[in-house]
C-alpha cells in the first residue's frame, strides 16, 4: 500500500481579532495538523473554541496572521483563488442557498460557478438528490422547505461541486434525529466511495464518532487534542468509575474523594451512595478502596463508567481550562 | 475556471430571481416612471423653468438625463445592495468560495444586472417619450457604447459602495443620498471646465448629441468620447481598488459573513 497523499496542510496558524481599545483575541494560536486523502476527521470544541475561524482561513474567507495552509501542496496564499478548486463548504447551513431558487437551480448554479457543468456531473447530481431523499422536492422553491431539507439541499449543493476535500461547519444543525441518522449514513457511504477528504465541525458528539476516525479537539484557539476517537475514548474508559454502597454517605468520605481525586463526586438517597471518580494513575484504584475500607462502605456494585466521546470530550476541555487557568 | 460559465450561472439566477420576484421588478420600474412623471409635470408647470446644464430647458433633456440616471442608478446600487444582500442572506461567503475568484462574480453581476435590466428601461425610455410627446432618435449602435462609457463610473461607485458595505454592512441611508448626487453629476452645465471629469457628465452630454440631434457615434468629436471613456475608467478603476481595500479589511477582521 502506498503512502498516504497529504490533502490538508496546516502549520502554525494563528489569527487574532483587534478589538476596540487595543484589546485582542487570539481565535486560533499556532496550531498544526494534517489531514490525508480520504480521511474524515472531526473539528470539536466548545463554543469559541476557534473551529470556525480555523475552516475560513484555511478557505481563505479569512486572513490568518501567521502560518502556512497547504491543499494538495499548494500553498493557499500564493494560489487563492485557484486553489479552490479543490475545497467547498458548508458554513451556515441552510444560510447558504438561495430561498426563491429551486433545489435544482442551487445546485446548478454553485457548481457552475465551479466550473462543473458536464453531462456527467448533472447525473452525479441527480445521484446525489436520490442520495439525500430530495427528489420530490427537486423543483420546489427552497423556502418552501423544511430546515431538515434545506440543511440538505445545502450539503448537496457543496458536494455538488465535486471537490477532493470538502468542510462541513455544523452540517446537523437544526435537524430532527432521523434526519441526522440519514445525513451521517450518506456522509459515510460518500467518504468511502468517492475518497473525499471531509472535514466535520459540530457540537453533536454522536455525529463525530459515528461519521469521523480521526478527531481533532480545539479549545481556547489550540489543539488539545488530535488523535482516532476509539483512542481517545479507550483512555478515559478505563479510569472512569462508578461505586455503588449499600448505605448513607459514610462520615468523611466526600473530604477524603475530593482530596485525592480532583471531580470525584458522592451522592446519596438515604439508603444508598453513589460514588463517581475518574481516576488519573494505574494504582488509584488501590487508593480509592482504602479510602472506602477505611470508612466501612459497603460496596454493592463497581463498574467502569461508559465513556463515549463527549465524556472523553468534556474531560480534555475540563482539563485544558484548569491548566490555562492555573497558569 | 471559464468566465463564461459564471456569467451563464449568474445570468440564469438572476433570470429566475427577476421572474419569482415579478411584483418588485415592475413596482421599481412603475416608482421610476411615477419619479418621471412628478418631474415632467413639474417642468410644464414651471413656465420659467431655467435652462440648467445638460437639460438646458428642454423636455428631450429631462427625459435623457432620466434614462441615463436611471441606469446609473441600477449600475450603482445592484451590486452594493446585491452584497448586503448576499451578506444579509449568507451566500456572500459562498460566491466567495468561486474559484475564478468573487471579481469575477461581481464582474458578472454587474453584466447580468445591465443586460437584464436593458429591455425594461428601453421600454421605460419609450413611455417617457409617449407621455412627453418628445420622440427621440434610438440609434441603438451609438447609443449602447455611449451608454456604456456613461456609466462605467457609476459601476466605480458601486465598487466603491460594495466594498464599504463588506465592511460597514449598513449603508442604506448613503445609498439614497447617492442618487440624488447623480443627479448633480448630470445637470452640471458642460461650460464649466471642470464638468467633463466628473462621472456620468461628459457622457451624458454626449448622449444628449445623439438621441436628439441624430449624430452617429463615429460623428462625435473623438476628444470628447476619449475623455469620457478615460473618466469612466478612471472612476470604475478607482471604484475597484477602494473595493480591494475593503475586501482586506474583511477578511483581516472576518467580516465577509457577518451582516
Amino acid at each position: 500500500m502506498g503512502a498516504a497523499t497529504t490533502a490538508l496542510d496546516v502549520k502554525s496558524l494563528t489569527k487574532v481579532f483587534h478589538e476596540r481599545g487595543n484589546k485582542s483575541v487570539k481565535a486560533v494560536d499556532s496550531i498544526s495538523f494534517q489531514v490525508n486523502q480520504g480521511e474524515v476527521l472531526g473539528l470539536l470544541g466548545p463554543n469559541g473554541a476557534g473551529k470556525t475561524t480555523t475552516i475560513k482561513c484555511i478557505l481563505g474567507l479569512m486572513r490568518p496572521d501567521t502560518g502556512e495552509i497547504r491543499v494538495f501542496g499548494e500553498n493557499v496564499e500564493a494560489c487563492y483563488p485557484r486553489v479552490l478548486r479543490n475545497m467547498s463548504a458548508v458554513l451556515e447551513g441552510s444560510r447558504n442557498l438561495y430561498w426563491r431558487l429551486t433545489v435544482w437551480e442551487n445546485i446548478l448554479f454553485f457548481a457552475r460557478l465551479h466550473g462543473v457543468t458536464s453531462r456527467e456531473d448533472k447525473a452525479h447530481f441527480e445521484n446525489l438528490i436520490r442520495l439525500f431523499s430530495l427528489e420530490d422536492k427537486r423543483n420546489a422553491e427552497v423556502r418552501k422547505l423544511s430546515q431538515g431539507m434545506k440543511q440538505k439541499t445545502s450539503i448537496v449543493c457543496t458536494l455538488a461541486r465535486r471537490t477532493p476535500v470538502v468542510f462541513l461547519d455544523e452540517p446537523t444543525l437544526g435537524l430532527d434525529v432521523e434526519t441526522s441518522l440519514e445525513l451521517r449514513h450518506v456522509l459515510k457511504q460518500l467518504a468511502s466511495e468517492e475518497n473525499r477528504t471531509i472535514i466535520v465541525s459540530s457540537h453533536n458528539m454522536d455525529v463525530i464518532q459515528d461519521v469521523c476516525r480521526r478527531v481533532i479537539i480545539l479549545s481556547q484557539g489550540r489543539i488539545v487534542a488530535d488523535d482516532h476517537i476509539s483512542d481517545l475514548v479507550s483512555l478515559f474508559k478505563t479510569k472512569a468509575y462508578r461505586i455503588i454502597l449499600l448505605e448513607p454517605v459514610p462520615e468523611g468520605l466526600e473530604e477524603a474523594l475530593a482530596s485525592r481525586f480532583k471531580g470525584a463526586t458522592v451522592t446519596g438517597d438515604g439508603r444508598r451512595t453513589e460514588v463517581r471518580v475518574n481516576l488519573l494513575e494505574n494504582d488509584d484504584i488501590y487508593t480509592l478502596m482504602d479510602i472506602l475500607r477505611d470508612r466501612g462502605a459497603i460496596i454493592d456494585e463497581i463498574s467502569n463508567e461508559e465513556t463515549d466521546l463527549e465524556k472523553a470530550f468534556l474531560e480534555i476541555v475540563r482539563r485544558e481550562r484548569n491548566n490555562h487557568e492555573s497558569s | 475556471m471559464n468566465p463564461v460559465s459564471i456569467l451563464v450561472a449568474i445570468l440564469q439566477r438572476d433570470w429566475a430571481m427577476m421572474r419569482r420576484y415579478i411584483v418588485n421588478t415592475v413596482s421599481s420600474l412603475v416608482s421610476i416612471y411615477i419619479i418621471f412623471l412628478f418631474i415632467f409635470l413639474g417642468i410644464k408647470g414651471l413656465s420659467s423653468y431655467a435652462a440648467i446644464g445638460a437639460l438646458e430647458g428642454t423636455l428631450e433633456g429631462t427625459v435623457i438625463g432620466f434614462f441615463v440616471w436611471t441606469f446609473s442608478v441600477i449600475a450603482y446600487s445592484d451590486l452594493a445592495w446585491s452584497l448586503i444582500v448576499e451578506a444579509q442572506a449568507g451566500t456572500l461567503e459562498q460566491l466567495y468560495l468561486t474559484p475564478a475568484g468573487f471579481k469575477w462574480v461581481a464582474g458578472c453581476t454587474v453584466i447580468s444586472n445591465l443586460a437584464l435590466n436593458f429591455v425594461p428601461v428601453v421600454l421605460l425610455l419609450v413611455v417617457m417619450m409617449a407621455t412627453t410627446g418628445q420622440w427621440l432618435n434610438l440609434d441603438f449602435i451609438s447609443l449602447v457604447p455611449l451608454l456604456l462609457i456613461t456609466i462605467l463610473g457609476a459601476y466605480g461607485f458601486g465598487f466603491a459602495l460594495g466594498g464599504l458595505a463588506l465592511v460597514y454592512k449598513r449603508l442604506q441611508a448613503i445609498f439614497q443620498v447617492f442618487q440624488f448626487v447623480l443627479i448633480g453629476f448630470l445637470v452640471v452645465p458642460q461650460r464649466l471646465p471642470w464638468a467633463k471629469f466628473l462621472p456620468l457628465s461628459l457622457g451624458n452630454s454626449l448622449i444628449y448629441d445623439v438621441m436628439v440631434d441624430g449624430v452617429r457615434l463615429w460623428e462625435l468629436p473623438t476628444g470628447s468620447v476619449l475623455t469620457a471613456l478615460l473618466v469612466g475608467a478612471a472612476y470604475f478603476a478607482i471604484g475597484v481598488v477602494i473595493f480591494s481595500v475593503c475586501e482586506n479589511i474583511a477578511k483581516d477582521r472576518g467580516l465577509l459573513g457577518h451582516y
